[in-house]
């Protein structure tokens, strides 16, 4: 279940037992290899045990352990111990924020969500990791999770898997109406109704309008693919006519056209996706965790599923909203060269590449998209590449949450028309004003 | 002489409890206090001493009053549901005769489930979709997604919640009415309406208070119902208190303001209480 207020749901590997054995396979034949050609053959001194932290693993936990223990052989006298939190990302934060504001050192290398990076950073909490990402890598990872960990000019993190938002739809059902999947928002409007009113009980499209994080997720990428920014160079730009547009849009969905439920209001990732699972929407927007239940054979919807970069408005163009998790050293850690050398293992090609298969992450690095292992056992990477290339991070920035807190208000206040969209961007306007001048 | 050692030396006894108190109750009050007058964010720098600014920064915060107005609305109507509720329930119970055991416990079944497992399940039962509710009633409502309906479809879930409790309470009380007031009515000719407007309330009215006082007090400080169902949504309709509080403390990390606000609101609870026992103590004399 993923919890209600969960910043970025994590890509939840839904596995066969059939299919995890196989990718165990796979895993080993490139765990070898990679010990072998590790350039970090020497020991680091006295031994260390690095702790890693990160949130819990669905499915087996044999596949990080494997590659964990392979690095252990190519580094002599560094240990590492995998501990795991809770799935919700609001618990991690909170784990994390309130351990490392008491400088414990209690572990060295974490996996962050995309949103904590800048405040985490800006409160000195986290390792600067230069070293590790200079010009050439940094041109081999997405764009998106680049700018989303860079903190006035220097990265904080690496970018470990990427999330973003995208496009769902029943491809049997478009093909039987005569539709194509549409890449504007009209046009999706359009498909919707045409093709619901000859479905009975069918529901156009369903996504996350619930009150939390997913929300401004959500709503951000309507706003981005008009052209709308919520920041430019500083200034808060919400309160603007392309971000009026887009969200009466978003709006209208539900109130005008009717092709999405009102249960959109409610909803977070699993409702949207049980819906949709259950054959009862035409499009549906989500993270790409949601395709692995569908590729299950025993799936209602199996084979009947298409995924494409979200719609845009007239003149602007798909962005989706980024999510993600990224590996950071605490700045407290006892043994920070070991740890940076473990971020190094564990962002690697090879390293990226297994867990991809065992775990259905989706690499940071670009190249990984063209590698013929991945592509066969998971063909969806190949549109996911031309998603992740849109996707944008929220406002980067340490206020990001109290930046949010007054998005999610407002973006629901309009959403439930508790206020017309003009009065709801224009509150959240000066809202977010009041939190970047902390005047209150 | 005697007594005056045995006193001081149970005054010793209670060193161990008091110190206890003073780790785990007085001092995080006095420190969150403290907190409350600091300008702090767990992400930006170090603390720094501002006064009162942050209980100003309250006074002017329409986030504030719209929780605090949830909060009272989610208190009164949830209390005033429940004590109808209960009493009806413990006259029905109290009258029965066979299988009364029985019923007791059927009855107290939904304050047996943890909260949060129970809001998961109203949760379900609320969904406009597949929601079991909708279905039996036919009707196509969207409850916890419009700020109409989201903020009673709480207070459901509460009431049928913590009824049963009240209801416990009530029989209690009603079992330590004696029966020869009730047998004296009788031959005096007083019936139904009658014996329970004269006799009934209100000698279970010291219970009804007791009643009302722990669940104002609880009601006060709801967190993981409307946590759960709807997390202080639609458009921050359902964010009491407590929710925001929290949010303000762990998810912004504001520890200054968030401190204030949890001073405030512990203040509220006070003086409800206060005004509780002023009444109950008036009530006695």
């Amino acid at each position: 279940m993923v919890v209600a207020d969960e910043s970025t749901p994590r890509p939840e590997a839904v596995l066969t037992r059939d299919a995890r054995a196989r990718r165990r396979l796979l895993l080993g034949a490139v765990a070898a290899p990679l010990a072998a050609c590790s350039p970090s053959g020497r020991p680091v001194g006295a031994p260390v045990t690095l702790v890693f932290k990160h949130a819990k693993l669905f499915g087996d936990p044999a596949p990080l352990r494997t590659l964990l223990d392979a690095f252990e052989r190519s580094n002599p006298g560094i240990r590492v111990r995998d501990e795991t939190l809770p799935a919700s990302s609001d618990a991690q934060h909170q784990f994390y924020a309130i351990n490392l504001q008491a400088r414990s050192p209690a572990f060295d290398v974490f996996a962050a969500d995309v949103i904590w990076v800048a405040g985490f950073a800006q409160a000195g909490w986290l390792r600067d990791l230069s070293e590790l990402l200079p010009d050439h890598e940094r041109a081999a990872l997405f764009a998106g999770p680049m700018r989303a960990v860079t903190h006035r000019q220097r990265p904080y993190a690496f970018p470990w898997y990427v999330d973003a938002g995208l496009l769902y739809f029943r491809s049997d059902l478009l093909a039987r109406h005569g539709h194509a999947p549409p890449r504007t928002w009209s046009g999706l409007v359009r498909a919707a109704q045409a093709v619901c009113a000859r479905e009975p009980g069918l529901r156009g499209f369903v996504w996350q309008g619930r009150q939390y994080e997913g929300l401004v997720c959500n709503a951000l990428e309507y706003l981005w693919s008009n052209g709308g920014q919520v920041f430019d160079d500083g200034r808060v730009v919400l309160d603007s006519e392309a971000n009026r547009t887009a969200l009466s849009f978003m709006v209208d969905l539900v109130h005008r056209y009717r092709v999405s439920p009102g249960s959109v209001t409610t909803a977070t990732e699993e409702p949207s996706r049980h819906l949709f699972g259950q054959g009862r929407a035409l499009f549906m927007r989500n993270w790409p965790y949601a395709w692995t239940t569908f590729a299950d054979p025993a799936s209602r919807v199996h084979g009947a599923v298409g995924i494409s970069v979200l719609p845009h408005f007239p003149g602007g163009r798909s962005t989706a909203a980024l999510g993600g998790w990224q590996l950071a050293v605490n700045a407290y850690s006892r043994a920070p060269d070991a740890a940076m050398r473990l971020v190094a293992w564990l962002g690697s090609v090879p390293a990226q590449k297994s867990l991809a298969l065992a775990y259905g992450f989706q690499p940071s690095r670009v190249a990984l998209y063209d590698d013929a292992d991945l592509l066969a056992a998971q063909p969806a990477l190949a549109t996911l590449r031309e998603v992740f290339a849109t996707a944008r991070p929220r406002p980067v920035m340490p206020r990001y949450v109290r930046v949010s807190q007054v998005l999610q208000t407002e973006f629901s206040a309009a959403l439930s028309r508790v206020r017309p969209v003009a009065l709801a961007l224009a509150s959240a306007q000066r809202g977010i004003e009041r939190v970047v001048a902390d005047a209150h | 002489m005697r007594t005056e050692r045995g006193r001081e030396r149970a005054g010793w006894y209670l060193v161990p409890a008091g110190a206890l108190l003073c780790v785990v109750v007085l001092f995080p009050m006095v420190y969150v206090g403290w907190l409350s007058l600091e300008r702090w964010s767990l992400l930006e720098g170090p603390a720094r001493w501002i006064g009162l600014d942050n209980y100003l920064r309250v006074a002017s915060d329409g986030r504030f009053w719209n929780a605090l107005g949830n909060t009272v609305y989610f208190t009164v109507v949830s209390v005033l549901a429940e004590l109808a509720l209960g009493l009806a329930i413990a006259l029905l119970l109290h009258r029965q005769g066979r299988g009364r055991a029985l019923l007791y416990g059927v009855v107290l079944l939904p304050w047996a489930v943890p909260t949060a497992v129970s809001a998961r399940m109203w949760e379900w039962m609320y969904n406009t979709e597949i929601g079991v509710i909708n279905y039996l009633i036919g009707v196509e409502v969207n409850w916890l997604g419009s700020p109409g309906w989201a903020m009673h479809a709480a207070i459901a879930m509460d009431v049928w919640k913590s009824t049963p409790f009240v209801a416990l309470l009530l029989i209690a009380g009603l079992q330590g009415i004696p029966g020869d007031l009730y047998r004296a009515a009788a031959v005096d000719g007083a019936r139904g309406a009658m014996v329970l407007r004269t006799i009934t309330l209100p000698l279970l009215a010291p219970v009804m208070l007791v009643a009302v006082v722990f669940r104002a007090i609880d009601a006060f400080r709801v967190f993981d119902t409307i946590y759960v169902l709807t997390g202080g949504g639609p458009a921050d309709s359902t964010e009491t208190l407590s929710i925001y509080v929290y949010r303000t403390l762990f998810h912004s990390l504001e520890f200054g303001y968030g401190s204030a606000l949890a001073v405030v609101t512990l203040g509220c609870a006070a003086l409800l209480t206060m005004a509780y026992v002023r009444l109950l103590t008036w009530r006695t004399q």
